[in-house]
């Protein structure tokens, strides 16, 4: 028995893994590249790998990253940072300005193709020098000092400082990346000025990461490394945790949540994540056109029953096209179900019960849509309404989407704690991601008018104006917000919920 | 008749007819949502349980095992349709045609036909005809073979030759004569091909890929079942249908297999 | 003989040749490409990526620009996993794949025949009625029903194993076991008729009639021709094991070819479809054609037709 002890304490010394925290991932990363990462599965490892201008608390909050302060000019056009002196990367070479200058040309390098670099669009002239109409030396990012930058912007962006916790505004190294090419994402050629760097990398195995010792927080970093493994199924995750393989896994299946909370409960963590899911309607195809036939969908919904009895996990329902936790924005008002007043909508458009409302209900696929929209389709049933649904893998679902090939759709829309992110989605002129193709000329107003506005209470009021007048025109259905179900291991510390779902490794540590 | 075969032959009746009639019998609809009986274990009210939507399993078991058991048939009728001709052309043709044929259906052989389907079906689809035509477009290899085979032992028969000497057409004597003599062996080889196609199909729904809501097969409810650890029930039912079914079908096949070639009798070591 | 070989290989070529080229057209004319996903993408980047992929050149010099890697050994980059090539995930995806693969064959192969060989020998006795009762069993067992009541019962249950991950060979048990049972009722009744027939040929009756011991006969004249339909049936069978693979890796979570196909088909990863099923179509040529070369050494009435085809 000593032997065997002695001799698994040897081996957790030569390999150091016994306190490395095995997280299983939602998926494999497609890339560890982080102007040209596409997944959310990803941010979550980039954001240990790498320190942006700004950075996220445990708690969620931004707090300064790669600069220590920054000044906004009373226009709003002008950014001002100030690096931290003392920022190094991995292999001990400084992080200056220059650095910054040179990766927010990269990823706005039309041959990089980046596919979200108009994240960064709010800087001037990114967009032209990302179509390929501008010199690359025309972007509005200068290095004023070795550890000054200045970014100026196209238009006041008042949500800049969150846009940059994005991996997109992440520096890259350019030493590597000229002494590497393409390789330089390698493990052993990676180099890297977050908390970690990229020890290895099995496609499909595992992402490992070690700690950073040229960080500058390196004192405050209490993990030897960390292991994110790909997990796709969520059922098989919630297995290989119960077996003891994962310390962290990112999502388990819904309908175990009841179990695992009489059972577990000190693993369990449901939180909500800042996101949307609505139904949207193609507004270009009768009988959609017709705003009765869509109000009268609407009505039929009863969203309690989706969140209550569907999901169960405590999902919050969404009136309004902006997610509920969303800082400073006044939620949407209720709208309770009233299905005598839908038949009667659908009677008025011509719907009667010999000619009843047929039509096809797409989604994407996985179990918690799966379970929505049958759950739609026997509400729209008791009013009379016949459905059939349609699902299809995400890449093909959001294709169709974008091309207007629907009827009616379930969508979804993830990210910042910022309305405009989702009220830009019913604007004419914002392109393919409008799926219905929405026009209503006092919404784009109100739009347009509240982007040139720095002011930001004024901004909020003119961005709410709009809401209302989207919502009265039931161009979509927004029904609940998302919630994030993961299991952590009670001996970890530091695992603080957050509505944006990514949690710092470097603030992580054994009890 | 063998006595095994004809029990096997009498409980895939039974669980067909149990299949097709059980429906009227129970009061819950194929669609019908008990808003309060989400996720419920097998209880009087419902005998199977409820799935995660709260539609009672019975129901969904028996409107799975229709969609499954109708793919598997249309896919061998399918296999049979392009089995039966390709194996009865070769094998009476003969010479050089015949080697032309069955070199094909060594070639064939070769492909990884389940890769194929699946593109298929993830690209153009989750249509249940499409499913089944592509099933059955890559199942009826055997068959060729087998019904080729038989047309070499029938084609040298007395009546042939006569038939032959008259002057007959060769479509004629292939339609006429060889055709129905074969079937018998085809036949049972079909019922052979039926629980295969049922695995490829519920292989195919199991990854996500065939089958779309609200219609269902064994293969969809296993794989739902499959991903709820604490509704046991969701996976035991339709499991233990799909096994029963595979089981009685391979059983059946073998017997009438076995009854058709009497060679196997009474060596004993 | 070896016109024989150089024959079938020729033929192997033009098969993987046509695989090839009904995949890529296929992808090509199916909806949905790589780079449609949940966020929206401008059209000076989509325009972008199109180029920097070769995406943007019309379809026949697309064709013949594969071809000519693929000809090189070159399987290109991954449209989705941007940090590898295919052949960097082939690499990868593979040996976990055979491994599995290997293993249940050889699974299936030994208990298969042990079963089937000791059902034979006790022809018409409750053991062989068990036996092939058990073997039947087998049959209704697919690996979709198997794999998630393996993982229920071995890894939640009872924790003996672990229920996913690829890193010992313990991740190996369940997943061998659940792709096995199928064919271990295969590989029994075919031993089981091919016992019964070599039990019938005339210098194994001979044999016995001299007094031959039960052990001698059934090692030396029994099993070598009770092995033949067995060895006739397995490269069909390694073909339906590899295929059956894509549903363990996908319940047990191994990272093999099985999984990039799925997944590739799914993300509309072009080049890692087309050279996954470049990969497994080679596999299953390369498979067959061994066995024929097995089977010519064991059973001389195909060496004699193998030598007749060669005129």
């Amino acid at each position: 028995m000593r032997v065997f002890l002695l001799l698994s304490a040897l081996w957790c010394c030569v390999t150091g893994l016994a306190d490395f925290i095995r997280i299983g991932n939602t998926g494999e990363p497609a890339t560890l590249d982080p102007h040209r990462y596409n997944l959310r599965l990803e941010e979550t490892i980039l954001n240990d790998l790498y320190l942006g201008l700004t950075t996220m608390s445990p708690a969620g909050h931004i707090v300064p990253g790669a600069a220590i302060s920054w000044d906004v000019s009373r226009d709003g056009l002008t950014w001002t940072f100030e690096l931290r002196p003392n920022a190094r990367w991995s292999d001990g070479e400084p992080v200056t300005a220059e650095d910054f200058v040179f990766s927010y040309q990269r990823l706005l390098n039309p041959q990089t193709a980046s596919s979200l670099a108009f994240f960064m669009y709010p800087i001037k002239n990114a967009e032209a020098i990302n179509s390929g109409n501008a010199p690359l030396n025309s972007l509005g990012v200068t290095a004023l000092t070795m550890h000054r930058l200045a970014i100026e912007l196209e238009k006041p962006f008042p949500f800049f400082a969150e846009r940059l916790l994005y991996p997109t505004a992440y520096p890259v190294p350019p030493h590597a990346i000229a002494a590497h090419g393409d390789a330089w994402v390698k493990p052993g050629n990676m180099v890297t000025n977050g908390a970690f760097i990229l020890a290895d990398w099995r496609p499909q195995g595992f992402v490992e990461l070690a700690k950073n010792q040229h960080f500058y927080d390196a004192f405050n970093v209490a993990l030897p490394g960390v292991r994110y493994i790909p997990v796709q199924n969520a059922t098989t995750a919630l297995n290989r945790y119960r077996a003891g393989e994962l310390d962290v896994i990112l999502e388990f299946p819904a309908g175990e949540l009841r179990w695992l909370r009489q059972h577990m409960a000190d693993h369990v963590r449901v939180s909500p994540l800042l996101s949307v899911m609505y139904l949207v309607f193609n507004v270009s195809e009768p009988p959609f056109n017709d705003a009765r036939v869509r109000k009268a969908l609407a009505l039929a919904i009863d969203r309690r029953i989706l969140t209550e009895k569907v999901l169960k996990s405590g999902e919050r329902i969404s009136y309004g096209l902006v997610p509920s936790m969303v800082a400073n924005y006044p939620t949407a008002t209720t709208q309770l179900p009233d299905r005598a007043l839908a038949r009667n909508l659908l009677r008025a458009a011509g719907f009667t019960q010999d000619n009843p409302l047929k039509l096809t209900l797409r989604y994407f696929t996985g179990d918690e849509n799966k379970r929505i929209q049958i759950a739609i389709a026997s509400m729209w049933r008791s009013v009379g309404v016949q459905t059939s649904l349609h699902h299809a893998e995400l890449n093909v679902h959001f294709a169709d989407l974008r091309q207007g090939n629907f009827q009616v759709a379930h969508a979804g829309w993830f990210g910042e704690n910022n309305p405009e992110h989702y009220l830009e989605l019913l604007m004419s002129d914002i392109g393919d991601v409008n799926y219905g193709r929405y026009m209503s000329p006092k919404y784009d107003r109100l739009m347009r008018q509240a982007k040139r506005t720095a002011d930001l209470e004024t901004r909020i009021t003119l961005l709410k104006g709009a809401e209302i007048e989207g919502l009265r025109d039931f161009s979509v259905i927004p029904l609940y917000s998302v919630m994030i179900r993961s299991l952590v291991d009670p001996q970890i510390l530091g695992w603080h919920t957050n509505p944006r779902n990514v949690h710092g490794a470097r603030y992580l540590h054994w009890k | 008749m063998h006595r095994g075969s004809r029990t096997s032959i009498v409980c895939i009746l039974l669980l067909a007819i149990a299949l097709f009639l059980g429906p009227w019998l129970s009061p819950w609809g194929e669609e019908h949502i008990d808003w309060n009986a989400i996720d419920t274990p097998p209880s009087l009210v419902h005998w199977f349980g409820t799935d995660g939507s709260g539609r009672d399993l019975l129901v969904r078991t028996m409107a799975g095992g229709r969609v499954s058991l109708t793919i598997a048939f249309l896919a061998t009728l399918v296999s049979f349709a392009i089995g039966l001709p390709w194996g009865a052309i070769a094998g009476y043709t003969g010479g050089r045609v015949d080697q032309v044929m069955m070199r094909i259906v060594d070639g064939l052989y070769g492909l990884p036909f389940m890769f194929l389907v699946i593109l298929l079906v993830v690209f153009f689809g989750r249509n249940p005809y499409l499913l089944f035509i592509a099933i059955g477009a890559v199942s009826w290899l055997d068959l060729a073979r087998i019904v080729r085979g038989q047309t070499l032992v029938v084609k040298n028969a007395m009546y042939i030759e006569a038939a032959k000497a008259l002057g007959v057409s060769d479509p004629w004597i292939v339609t006429r004569h060889v055709v129905p003599n074969v079937m018998g062996p085809a036949l049972v080889y079909a019922t052979l091909t039926i629980p295969g196609v049922i695995i490829a199909e519920s292989f195919i729904s199991f990854l996500g890929l065939g089958i779309q809501e609200p219609q269902t097969s064994w293969g969809v409810l296993i794989a739902d079942g499959a991903t709820r650890l604490h509704a046991p029930w969701q996976l035991i039912f339709p499991a233990t249908f799909l096994a029963v079914t595979l089981l009685v079908l391979n059983v059946a096949g073998d017997q009438l297999r076995d009854a058709m070639d009497p060679q196997e009798k009474g060596v004993r070591l | 003989m070896t016109r024989f070989i150089f024959r079938r290989l020729a033929f192997a070529l033009v098969t993987l040749w046509l695989v090839v080229s009904a995949a890529f057209f296929l992808i090509r004319a199916a909806p949905g490409g790589p780079f449609d996903g949940e966020r929206r993408l401008p059209p000076a980047i989509e325009k972008n990526l199109l180029a920097s992929y070769h995406l943007d050149e019309p379809l026949p010099v697309q064709y013949w620009r594969y071809l000519r890697m693929v000809g090189s050994g070159d399987l290109g980059p991954s449209f989705k996993q941007k940090d590898f090539t295919v052949n960097e995930l082939i690499r990868a995806g593979l040996p976990i794949s055979l491994g599995v693969g290997i293993s249940a064959f050889l699974l299936a192969l030994l208990f298969g025949t042990l079963l089937g060989t000791l059902a034979a020998l006790g022809h018409n006795t409750f053991r062989d009625r068990f036996l092939s009762g058990l073997a039947s069993l087998g049959l209704a067992f697919p690996p979709l029903i198997v794999a998630p009541v393996l993982v229920l019962v071995f890894a939640v249950g009872l924790a003996w194993l672990p229920a996913g991950g690829h890193t010992s060979p313990q991740h190996y048990v369940l997943p061998t076991i659940a792709l096995s049972l199928p064919y271990i009722a295969a590989f029994a009744r075919l031993s089981r008729v091919g016992c019964l027939e070599a039990l019938r040929l005339p210098h194994v009756t001979t044999a016995r009639s001299k007094g031959l011991s039960r052990r001698r006969l059934v090692f030396q004249h029994v099993l070598p021709s009770a092995i033949v339909p067995v060895l006739s049936y397995s490269g069909p069978a390694a073909a339906a094991l590899l295929a059956g693979s894509m549903v363990v890796e996908e319940v047990f979570s191994l990272p093999g070819l099985g999984r990039y196909f799925v997944q590739g088909a799914i993300n509309r990863d072009y080049t890692l479809v087309m050279g996954t099923v470049l990969v497994y179509a080679a596999l299953i040529l390369a498979l067959n054609l061994l066995v024929d070369l097995l089977y010519g050494r064991l059973d001389p009435r195909v060496r004699s037709e193998m030598v007749a085809s060669n005129d």
